[in-house]
């Protein structure tokens, strides 16, 4: 059952309910409306015809709809298609590397005390903190030449495995489980990682997926480090290659447009694959008892 | 006597390892070792690197001179000009949008599934829109000319068209909306797990007491839902104070500096005038006064909410 | 089980601590090796290279349409002449060519050979990776190129790069309009103008929604305003031939003066316009003239032309046929004419493989891609002319170039005042930087009409003599 005890479910008044739902369902979809404007303007363009500059910015339909731009994407490169497949390599070893890892090492913080916690959990908060223009030259230098890891899936993956984000994130959401849940197993004979197995991540589920989610959404759009490490053009991702289409003088507009468009798909199908985790929420309640 | 004893086996205590400490090393192993090496050990090297005026072959070591060329006061130093653009940016921003991501994802609940999974998804989608598309139209936007889109706006209420990205009057203003208004997705979806981990059995004893909606919402959610909102707003401090896509984007900088970002002013020295070691200390000072920011955030917010 | 687990601690610990020597290590390895600048000139006389295989990477982005696709080709051809020597291509995307250039060269594992832009050189010289090229060409091959693109690529005397093209920027106009208004296009075309005469037809151009004058001046693009207009100012560089900063001159004065009567006149917008629309703006009937310009813009103005007449809806939205000319830079303070120009090239860099044998093979690549008709193809496509004798002597010119237009931009091109010699790699950072993050933005404040000329010029001479000493700026009029 989700939480739906925020709001009264016992308003008599049909109409009242009603109303309710209505002015909010109006008031969501205007806020909507404004974030979303910019994708709508990306998915028109994709489908107008295949101009090389924006041209005249000032109407938002194309002058006709046509699918000649997607059509020029993926006749631009022999490897189009490779570059769709290669992001989701990536962003999948992310994704299954940080649900793995972040939520074993965001558990341990919130929730088993050894020593040196705290000044290993501020470290890898300070970490977060240094901005990685800086801290791509030595990750460069590792990853180059020391590893000599150019053009591999392992130079795209290694770095984002698991991010200080991520561990940050499933500790706030395990501290927030009650502690006698896991004294009570303690007591019962589970040692740590059966509690982790059988209890935690049951109930994690929502976080995982809004973890999965999002570190699938800023892998697949990542562009500088595949940039820096790929210099073979069947190794780009996808958002390497859309900026192929942007010359000195000229953007191939309408192309990079539909380009973006399919790139966005992927996300989109994840989107809603994962989404029946985060409609349920999870009640502890019915765990316990 | 006594007390010596007492401390002695305190030391004792401390010195051992106990079974708990074990596990949380196992768990957090893989997590350390892939931070050690991706992102522990590029850090260390940048604070390394800010002690050197940096040359891929041949460094010079300069001691503090790259924190004193950052810090010392001149009219044409940028970096305080551009720290006071960077705290004003994050002031307005990050608790505005926290606040904002927090009101959709309360108002999503009240409705049936279908409905919810309809809203979800449409402030989700606007994530997964290409920089480069959302750049094209935020500068389309903010077209000054009497006929851009905010103009014509403006014109329906009667109010003068905007020299909006030229303008120090607007410039900051721009960016400050573009903010507000641009995806909230994760924050959105971040906060609905909260928000759906709460159990009802709170509501219904509320409901028992005749709490209102908004006494619910001050009493129980948002002191359970904490923990997020810690969580977001540190890394929103984080990632705003390292803001610095859409200065570059949008304008550079701008009239009179006025949109300069201390993330720019990194980028630049970095990438554009080769001082990387330079860009290394004015990184680490800026890491420092986010830490600061971030312990203010926890003694505010408490350290943990336990139930 | 608890041995274990102290076993993989260790293991993480070790882990650890082996990254950070690692690190270490790196910084004291790179201190050992040699300065860039000074490489040991008695090695030069070697056993031949031909025997010993090589390979030479460049990275590149799309200079013309075309260029990646051709750089594959002549690499081919290359490898054919010289069988020994593979050529390994990068290819970047424009806007972030400079980024991972910057970062590879940083990271000590610069490719070899790098296109780079004039006004970027310094960085790279200060860096310690930019490559002293003249030792490891044949000297009758650098004479091939033209000494003043070749200023470009040098600092203090050492040349670093062979040029690509020497680009033009100035303004371009709507030829249909202004010869139905009755202007002489011809005559300014041959002539140049002054800015008063400019001022003059900027405003017969100037009528109910069509201005006379655009110049896309948003956001960093203001600059290439101030660069553009101050060549007719005297300001064509920011060093004076005896090493004096120019922009503290009273030129400065009168061109911002100019800039502000400009932007007050009505003729031109009063707003900023972002860089895609001031080319749309004159297509479309909503201004005569607009700027930057280049002479390759009379491509988009034919293929607009050819989309109009058959209608295939590829054609700007709302935009009228019309003939493109490209116009010479107005004059001020009767100054000698003169015109903005920017080299683009390809430099020799350093990395952790570079030796003296591997050099002399990769300027032999960077020699073969930048001459003859591999360069006139490339010039073919950006409408410029080659800045090498083999390249002009290769080059056979498309069909249908517009005359008047071809002359124009050979007597600018001729006009453009290479950079001074003698100007150290120091000063050109601290004048870029000094242009980056003083100069633009007040100018920028300039044109939203938030501040006078009289304001912004005292802030330049009080931010210039603090970065080069007041002695070292030029007071007065120059010239």
């Amino acid at each position: 059952m989700a939480t739906t005890g925020l709001y009264s479910q016992h308003l008599h008044n049909k109409k009242v309910l009603y109303l309710r739902n209505t002015v909010i369902a109006i008031v969501l979809t205007i806020l909507a409306a404004a974030t979303l404007f910019p994708i709508c303007y990306m998915i028109l363009s994709a489908f107008g015809p295949n101009v090389s500059t924006a041209g005249n910015m000032r109407t938002i339909l194309p002058s006709r709809f046509t699918l000649e731009s997607f059509d020029a994407f993926f006749h631009f490169s022999d490897y189009s298609l490779r570059w769709i497949l290669n992001s989701f390599v990536v962003a999948a070893g992310v994704v299954i590397g940080n649900v793995i890892f972040a939520s074993m090492a965001g558990y341990a913080f919130a929730k088993i005390r050894f020593k040196g916690s705290t000044v290993l959990f501020g470290l890898i908060l300070v970490a977060m903190m240094i901005p990685y223009q800086v801290t791509q030259v030595p990750l460069y230098i590792l990853m180059v030449q020391k590893f000599s890891m150019t053009n591999t899936y392992a130079a795209m993956i290694l770095p984002g495995l698991c991010t200080a984000y991520n561990i940050f994130l499933c500790k706030q959401f395990f501290s927030g489980l009650p502690t006698p849940l896991i004294e009570s197993a303690k007591i019962e004979g589970c040692n740590q990682f059966q509690i982790f197995i059988k209890i935690i991540l049951p109930l994690a589920k929502t976080v995982l997926a809004v973890m999965a989610i999002n570190t699938f959404m800023s892998s697949w759009n990542d562009f500088f480090w595949p940039f820096l490490v790929t210099n073979d053009p069947s190794m780009y991702t996808i958002q390497v290659g859309l900026k192929q289409f942007k010359f000195a003088n000229e953007t191939l507009f309408a192309p990079m447009m539909a380009g973006a468009t399919i790139s966005a798909l992927p996300m989109f199908i994840m989107f809603f694959a994962l989404q029946k985790y985060f409609m349920e929420g999870v009640t502890i309640g019915a765990v316990k008892g | 006597m006594n007390s010596t004893k007492l401390k002695r086996q305190q030391v004792h205590h401390k010195l051992r390892f106990t079974n708990e400490d074990l596990w949380g090393y196992i768990f957090i192993a893989a997590a350390m070792i892939i931070f050690c090496v991706f992102t522990l050990y590029p850090v260390f090297s940048a604070i390394y690197t800010s002690f050197f005026n940096y040359k891929p072959f041949g460094s010079e070591f300069v001691g503090l001179q790259n924190y004193i060329d950052t810090l010392k006061y001149s009219k044409f130093n940028l970096f305080y000009k551009a720290a006071l653009n960077t705290v004003i940016y994050t002031v307005v921003v990050v608790p505005l949008s926290l606040l904002l991501s927090f009101c959709i994802a309360v108002m999503i609940l009240p409705f049936k599934k279908k409905t919810q999974s309809v809203f979800k998804a449409m402030y989700y989608l606007p994530g997964i829109a290409s920089g480069v598309a959302l750049s094209v139209v935020w500068l389309w936007l903010y077209d000054s000319s009497p006929d851009g889109i905010f103009n014509r706006l403006l014109g329906l209420f009667g109010i003068p068209a905007q020299n909006w990205l030229s303008s120090t009057k607007t410039s900051m203003l721009s960016l400050i909306i573009m903010a507000l208004l641009s995806s909230h997705g994760v924050r959105i979806i971040t906060y609905i797990a909260a928000l759906l981990g709460i159990d009802n059995s709170y509501f219904e004893a509320a409901e028992l007491d005749g709490a209102t909606f908004f006494q619910k919402v001050r009493f129980i959610v948002w002191p359970l839902v904490k923990p997020t909102t810690l969580f977001l707003l540190v890394t929103g401090v984080i990632g705003s104070f390292q803001v610095f896509m859409n200065a570059y984007m949008m304008t550079g900088g701008g009239p009179d500096n006025s949109t300069t970002m201390i993330g720019l002013l990194i980028y630049n020295n970095a990438f554009v005038y080769g001082k990387y070691g330079l860009a290394c200390a004015q990184a680490i000072l800026l890491a420092i006064a986010i830490a600061i920011m971030s312990l203010f955030q926890f003694k505010l917010m408490g350290v943990d909410v336990e139930y | 089980m608890k041995k274990i687990i102290a076993l993989l601690l260790t293991c993480v610990m070790v882990l650890g601590l082996l990254a950070g020597c690692g690190g270490g290590k790196t910084t004291t390895e790179t201190k050992a090796a040699p300065a860039a600048t000074t490489p040991a000139a008695g090695d030069v006389t070697e056993a031949p290279a031909e025997a010993a295989p090589d390979t030479i990477v460049i990275m590149a982005p799309p200079v013309t349409g075309n260029y990646l696709e051709n750089l594959k080709t002549w690499a081919a051809d290359f490898h054919e002449l010289h069988p020994n020597l593979t050529v390994e291509i990068i290819e970047t995307s424009w806007g972030d060519h400079n980024d991972k250039m910057s970062t590879m060269a940083q990271a000590g594992e610069a490719p070899d050979i790098a296109e780079i832009s004039s006004n970027a050189l310094g960085t790279y010289v200060e860096m310690g990776v930019a490559i002293d090229i003249a030792q490891y060409l044949d000297a009758d091959r650098l004479a091939d190129y033209d000494a003043n693109a070749l200023k470009y690529l040098s600092l203090e005397g050492t040349v670093y790069g062979l040029p690509l093209y020497l680009t033009i920027q100035s303004i371009g106009a709507n030829k249909t309009m202004m010869q139905e208004l009755g202007i002489d296009v011809a005559k300014i075309q041959k002539e140049g103008w002054t800015y008063e005469e400019f001022l003059d037809v900027i405003k017969t151009g100037t009528k109910d929604g069509c201005y006379g004058f655009v110049f896309a001046n948003s956001g960093v693009t203001a600059s290439d305003m101030l660069y553009m207009f101050g060549a007719g100012a005297g300001l064509s560089n920011t060093f004076t031939s005896d090493l004096k900063y120019t922009f503290t001159s009273e030129n400065m004065l009168t061109l911002l003066s100019a800039v502000e009567e400009m932007t007050q006149s009505g003729y031109m917008p009063n707003y900023g316009v972002e860089a895609g629309q001031r080319m749309v703006m004159c297509q479309t009937g909503n201004a005569m003239i607009f700027g930057k310009a280049m002479p390759l813009f009379e491509a988009n103005f034919k293929k607009n032309n050819a989309a109009l007449a058959a209608n295939d809806g590829t054609a700007v939205e709302n935009s009228l046929p019309m003939d493109y000319a490209f116009l010479p830079v107005p004059t001020m303070l009767g100054c000698e004419e003169s015109c903005y120009g920017t080299v683009d090239g390809l430099i020799a860099m350093r990395n952790k493989n570079t030796t003296d044998e591997h050099l002399k093979n990769v300027l032999l690549f960077m020699d073969y891609i930048c001459s003859g008709e591999r360069i006139a193809a490339c010039m073919n496509e950006l409408y410029l002319d080659p800045v090498c004798q083999t390249g002009r002597d290769a080059l056979v010119l498309e069909e249908g170039r517009d005359a008047d237009n071809l002359a124009t931009a050979a007597r600018c091109i001729a006009m453009v005042q290479a950079p001074p010699e003698g100007v150290t790699a120091e000063m050109t950072s601290t004048a870029k930087k000094l242009m980056d993050e003083q100069i633009v933005p007040k100018f920028q404040l300039l044109l939203a009409g938030e501040t006078t000329a009289q304001e912004v010029y005292d802030h330049i001479c009080e931010a210039a003599y603090a970065a080069f000493g007041e002695e070292n700026c030029v007071s007065g009029k120059l010239g």
